[in-house]
């Protein structure tokens, strides 16, 4: 089974998230901020990220620019799903090294659409 | 909804779009009908078939057997055919060509994601002989209010994350100030839509190298069927295909369509039965 980590500062957010990420059969762990998900993929790299982009002590930005200096070989599936959602942001974060980019709100056909775009499903 | 007011509007679906709506799908009347209830200031669907009873308009007939048809579609819906017809059955057509120009029409493509998609996906062609050809889209739907959002070409937050990569989104579209995503112009050089009935005769549409008609003949009665396939197939040049969705059967249906020995899984006009020649 794939392993997804959702990080998102908002409960609610990884909440649905997670029920969508389950349904699309990934095992499933949270991070609140970036600075978490940095310590949760030091100890076991998952096979896709879900990443907000604002978020308190590490922001999705700072996050992935980190991961993608020290993966290791591994090479987790990023994929953005934040509020940012002009051309700008969406060009900031490729070019930082993610893989998809979704834009709030979603729902369960966008994440769907958007994990079969990277190979995930 | 009365029973009567069911049988009025299955009628009327059958009789200006060949739809078979089933008793089972009641419901979808209510949800499709909404708005041209409320514009008419109809409180229900019994007072809306009182009115057409009442002033028969065969425009505002139509207009209700449109907004009847199903419009689900999304970019990239039917991605393996949209790859076959770019990888094989354009190329194939354009090794036969005399003039480097090809035609393709979609029909039945609702409000465009079909016709966007493959224009796109036509884009990403740069290196390969298909970017020397000169290939025209037109897509076609029973609704104008579907055409007139597919020639619009802006599309909402979630029509745009439903199929298409953020690379082909970027690349492709641009954002609008209410947040929608609009096609670009390189795109829009070579498409066209327009209204047009699939029971109709589509000889002013002209002829086809391909022709592209995804779920739509499912959604039709068996007559109706015949009437688009045959409608079709007369617009069919010698040797062009005709695609379908793969989960629709339509052997034997038209004896004017058989499939092509040549792309397994497209169909090809029958030459050996007489139809109406294409324009």
């Amino acid at each position: 089974m794939k392993h997804c980590l959702i990080v998102d500062d908002s409960r609610v957010v990884r909440t649905v998230a997670g029920r969508i990420v389950k349904d699309l059969s990934f095992s499933v762990s949270e991070a609140a901020d970036g600075a978490q998900a940095l310590e949760l993929c030091r100890k076991e790299m998952p096979d896709a990220i879900l990443l907000d982009w604002n978020m308190p002590v590490m922001n999705g930005l700072d996050f992935i620019r980190a991961l993608r200096r020290e993966q290791n070989g591994a090479d987790p599936v990023v994929v953005f799903c934040t509020n940012e959602n002009d051309s700008e942001h969406i060009g900031e974060a490729i070019r930082a090294g993610a893989n998809e980019y979704i834009m709030k709100p979603f729902d369960a056909d966008i994440i769907a659409s958007k994990f079969a775009e990277v190979g995930l499903v | 909804m009365q029973e009567s007011t069911f049988s009025e509007l299955s009628d009327l679906a059958l009789r200006h779009s060949g739809q078979h709506i089933a008793a089972s799908k009641a419901y979808l009347l209510e949800a499709r009908l909404s708005s041209i209830c409320r514009r008419e200031n109809h409180a229900s669907l019994d007072d809306l078939v009182q009115c057409l009873k009442a002033r028969p308009n065969p425009r505002f007939e139509l207009e209700v057997a449109a907004a009847l048809t199903s419009k689900k579609t999304s970019f990239f819906a039917e991605r393996d055919l949209i790859e076959r017809i770019v990888t094989v059955a354009l190329p194939q057509r354009l090794s036969h060509s005399k003039t480097g120009r090809l035609r393709v029409w979609c029909a039945g493509v609702s409000t465009g994601q079909e016709v966007w998609s493959l224009a796109l996906r036509l884009s990403e062609e740069m290196g390969s002989a298909l970017a020397r050809a000169e290939i025209e889209l037109v897509g076609t739907d029973v609704s104008t209010d579907c055409i007139e959002t597919a020639k619009r070409g802006t599309y909402g937050h979630f029509d745009v994350q439903k199929g298409l990569s953020i690379h082909r989104l970027m690349t492709n579209f641009h954002r609008c100030d209410n947040g929608d995503w609009s096609v670009g112009d390189p795109l829009r050089d070579h498409v066209h839509f327009r209204r047009h009935n699939l029971l109709e005769s589509a000889r002013d549409l002209g002829a086809f190298d391909i022709i592209l008609c995804c779920n739509v003949l499912d959604g039709l009665a068996h007559a109706a069927q015949r009437q688009a396939l045959d409608t079709m197939s007369a617009q069919l040049l010698p040797d062009a295909f005709l695609f379908v969705s793969p989960d629709e059967k339509i052997e034997g249906i038209s004896p004017h369509i058989k499939p092509s020995r040549a792309i397994r899984g497209a169909f090809e006009r029958d030459r050996s039965t007489k139809s109406d020649a294409a324009a």
